[in-house]
């Protein structure tokens, strides 16, 4: 297999072109942390970005920060981290969930566009990408966007990028927004709830004005073992229900309790802050349950959103009928579900639930046999599916950029 | 008219009786409009400077009409204008001689109000500020909340992707709907999303957004909607120099906060604004900041005594916080009826709409002054500072000869700035007509024709709202062509491993 480690945006523009005129196919990596999500590509040859790594440049106080798509994601948590900063949508650590080295870039982020618990309050990556530079499939380099948040001069190509799995263009320059990170936050917890009820707590709990920034519900789980940093609140395999309010200090401790009244036709709700909090928030951010290293290691992973009040109801019939276990995230509107293994993924009844719910379901984790064998990412009805076709060709009409991730066949 | 529209066909208006009976077909009764004095409502938008009656007005109530007249249209090659309730700012919905203006105004009901899930489900005509009155009971409402909200469409407000003075902390419309129905040029009806955080596959609803009318026609949308902040207060703080409140904005967000709604006005606005509504604005200041924070009571006062603390450092002249409702309305009476009151200083305006990065608010404002100059022609400037989101008000007269011209070239020059400045073209008035011939300043052709070719996928015949956004318009043909360069590189001079 070639790798082709560009140096900059020129050199990605030439890969590109090339590979146009010798119909040689490219697969887009960074670290490639997350190169086990989506079909096998057909192609050998791969075009690796980790080397356009550079910072270019971080402006605090216009909530800025511009990167070459190859920058390392942990460096710039660091550096905006200094100023007390974050990226509100609180991308997704995946390399414990897929057992791979934590290493990943900007890149690799954007283009899988996997938010965290704080997406129900701040929005996800698409929402924090304000611009980019991009070589599409054309072998153009273009731009999008910009450097100020508020901009509607053209379209928001910056949407599409994200979430495309490098399917679009391959980004190698991007400006996003980054936000200050809350003084403090306190978690309320309830024990014992049934998936039902918990979806009531979570939904009384994100229509309250205590501006909820994480809802979330770890059913009872035989398999739930002690996790790491999370000392008595989790580990019990009991059934735990969490809320998370962040802010100044004085306001979210007023909203904990004025929360905690609401929620009382539910329970005692017990309070964990800071430390202890941000470590349980991790834990549902990276689904650390369902570790690769873990006991559910060896099950396939799905990634299942659906309308956040339905998350139950849609979870307790999957996990009836599959034997499997279940994470809530965004108030029900996440559900991670490890199956027990079978040859498919149990996806015939994943896919008729989630479609019933008005959802849609991604196959995050699975051996390479079970990917070839089904869909990783949502069938989408025909006229859906066509524009969606026509927009990718639109970018890259010779599907020379990771040809096949999306699509079963397309490898062939 | 100074922008040049695309050219008419000739044979589409010969046709017009032919057309006009086959869209009655579709959409009966008084649905069609021909007569030239009916059409006269719709020949401009917000931007009034501007004027085109349309072929034909048809104004379709439900989905399958409108997906009948589109596919009707793109049969017989007919250009389609759509229109939601014509508060564009920037002639988005400017008709053309020679297309089917289609109005969404007969939509205007909610069909859902989902607050479990948090979120209302709702056809397009119905305005911003419906949405919000109609959850207003349940202690929700929709957050954009462009200053038009009273009489602009969700509709409108989707295609513009609008704004308004709350986007800093709750975002602009983009972040906050979560689906569609759609239908295309073709007449075929799609829906993305629904009530779901996230659509699969990729971000259509994102692109759909701000797409200006051009790439389908809206017939239902799901919003989000939030809970209301527990309390609002405000401060009305007045500068010496416009330099310290650029200043004190810059510090209020680095000390990590993000106010509800941060703005700004210059003397010219500030006087302007005082004389329509006496709302008790300093007048001997440079620059005033009207900073409002929103949440919980014990935050919302903590938060009010650190911005207090940071304008005082910044050398505030004049620092008010209201203690009640009526005096925080008041606080906002004269921003929010800055528009209407530099109408009364002038007999003619033009609102501009740039956006540039906080810091370079001070470097901006100078600049403006310079050309106030330069043009002979005043300026009051209102910001949302928080988001570095301009506001210059031109003052003219359209009766004096070379007046309107010589305001159009100012309006370029300061848009030519914010984008040297590092800034964009627009905030949240979108590119329309009034942009358009402005784009190739912040983009290459490159950059527009990637643009473009998303358009083909949409829309492959152009039909939809040509003319808008695009200076040049290219056929799709052209720009679906990939120019293969010399098949025999192969990966030259790049390391390998």
């Amino acid at each position: 297999m070639d790798t082709l480690k560009v140096r900059d945006a020129k050199d990605v523009e030439e890969v590109v072109r090339a590979a146009i005129a010798n119909e040689q196919p490219l697969e887009i990596i960074g670290h490639g942390s997350k190169r086990g999500i989506g079909h096998a590509m057909a192609t050998n040859a791969v075009l690796d970005v980790s080397a356009l790594n550079a910072i270019t440049a971080y402006e605090p106080n216009e909530l800025i920060v511009t990167l070459q798509a190859g920058a390392p994601l942990a460096d710039v948590l660091s550096l905006i981290d200094a100023k007390n900063q974050q990226f509100a949508f609180e991308p997704m650590n995946t390399a414990p969930l897929l057992g791979t080295p934590v290493s990943a870039t900007i890149g690799g982020m954007i283009a899988a566009g996997l938010a965290g618990p704080r997406r129900i309050k701040a929005g996800g990556a698409r929402d924090h990408l304000l611009g980019a530079h991009a070589v599409s499939g054309f072998g153009d380099s273009f731009k999008t966007g910009g450097k100020v948040v508020k901009n509607v001069t053209g379209y928001d190509l910056c949407k599409l990028l994200a979430g495309s799995w490098g399917t679009l263009s391959v980004m190698t320059e991007v400006t996003l927004k980054v936000m200050p990170k809350p003084e403090a936050e306190r978690t309320l917890s309830l024990r014992g709830l049934d998936d039902a009820a918990a979806n009531k707590a979570m939904t009384a709990a994100l229509g309250s004005p205590f501006d909820v920034s994480g809802a979330a519900h770890l059913p009872k789980s035989a398999f739930r073992t002690r996790i790491e940093g999370l000392g008595d609140i989790a580990g019990q395999g009991e059934a735990l229900t969490v809320l998370r309010l962040e802010g100044i200090t004085a306001s979210a401790a007023h909203r904990a309790g004025s929360l905690r009244e609401l929620l009382a036709p539910f329970g005692t709700a017990t309070l964990v802050e800071d430390t202890v909090s941000a470590a349980l928030w991790t834990t549902i951010r990276d689904v650390l349950p369902f570790a690769a290293a873990g006991v559910l290691g060896p099950w396939p992973v799905w990634r299942i959103v659906c309308p956040p009040a339905s998350g139950a109801a849609l979870g307790t019939l999957l996990a009836r009928e599959t034997g499997g276990e279940l994470i809530y995230d965004w108030g029900g509107g996440l559900i991670w579900a490890a199956l027990p293994p079978t040859p498919d993924a149990h996806a015939p009844a994943v896919r008729e639930r989630v479609n019933a719910a008005g959802g849609h379901a991604t196959l995050i984790r699975a051996a390479e046999d079970i990917r070839r064998a089904i869909d990783v990412f949502h069938p989408q009805a025909p006229g859906l599916a066509a524009l969606s076709e026509r927009v990718r060709a639109s970018f890259d009409p010779t599907t020379i950029l990771n040809r096949g991730r999306l699509t079963r066949g397309a490898a062939a | 008219m100074a922008i040049m529209m695309p050219a008419s066909d000739q044979a589409v208006l010969a046709r017009r009786a032919e057309i006009v009976a086959a869209l009655r077909a579709i959409v009966p009764g008084e649905g069609v409009i021909d007569s030239a004095a009916e059409m006269r409502a719709y020949e401009s938008d917000g931007l009034t400077a501007y004027r085109q009656p349309p072929m034909v007005v048809v104004l379709p109530d439900t989905t399958e009409q409108v997906s009948l007249v589109l596919k009707y249209c793109a049969g017989q090659g007919i250009k389609v204008v759509p229109r939601g309730s014509g508060t564009s700012l920037s002639g988005g919905a400017l008709p053309l001689e020679d297309g089917v203006l289609l109005g969404l105004g007969k939509f205007k009901r909610i069909r859902e109000i989902d607050f479990d899930n948090r979120a209302v489900v709702t056809e397009p005509g119905v305005t911003n500020l419906a949405i919000s009155q109609a959850v207003a009971h349940a202690g929700f409402y929709y957050a954009p909340d462009p200053s038009s909200q009273i009489a602009c469409s969700i509709g409108g407000n989707v295609a513009e992707n609008s704004g308004g003075v709350h986007c800093l902390k709750y975002g602009m419309t983009t972040n906050n709907v979560l689906g569609c129905e759609i239908v295309l040029m073709s007449g075929e009806i799609l829906r993305i999303g629904g009530k779901s955080a996230e659509n699969s596959g990729y971000d259509l609803m994102g692109i759909i957004t701000g797409s200006e009318g051009l790439l389908g026609v809206i017939t239902e949308i799901t919003v989000r909607i939030l809970q209301k902040p527990e309390t609002a207060r405000a401060l009305m703080v007045g500068f010496a120099q416009v330099e310290a409140a650029g200043e004190c904005v810059a510090r209020i967000i680095g000390a990590g906060i993000i106010p509800g709604g941060m703005e700004m006005m210059d003397k010219p606005a500030i006087h302007a604004a005082e004389a329509f509504v006496h709302a008790g604005y300093p007048l001997d200041v440079e620059a005033l900041l009207i900073i409002e924070l929103d949440g919980p009571k014990i935050e919302v006062d903590e938060l009010i005594t650190r911005v207090e603390t940071i304008a005082n450092a910044c050398g505030s002249t004049t620092c008010q916080i209201s203690t009640s409702e009526a005096e925080r309305n008041l606080f906002w009476a004269g921003r929010k009826a800055a528009f209407p009151a530099v109408g009364r200083i002038s007999p003619d305006y033009l609102c501009m709409d740039g956006t540039i990065p906080r810091g370079a608010l001070p470097k901006a404002l100078a600049r403006i002054r310079e050309l106030s100059e330069k043009y002979q022609l005043g300026c009051a400037n209102v910001f949302h500072a928080g988001d570095g989101n301009l506001h210059p008000l031109i003052l003219y007269d359209a009766n004096k000869p070379g007046e309107i011209e010589r305001a159009e070239a100012f309006g370029a020059d300061i848009l030519r700035a914010c984008v040297e400045f590092g800034g964009v073209l627009t905030g949240e008035h979108g590119v329309g007509i009034e942009k358009r011939d402005l784009m190739p300043e912040m983009f290459s052709e490159i950059d527009l024709n990637q643009q473009q070719r998303l358009k083909c996928a949409f829309d492959a015949q152009g039909l939809l709202n040509p003319g808008k956004v695009f200076p040049t318009l290219h056929r799709c043909a052209e720009l679906g062509r990939m120019h293969v360069h010399a098949g025999k590189l192969a990966f030259p001079d790049i390391p390998r491993f």
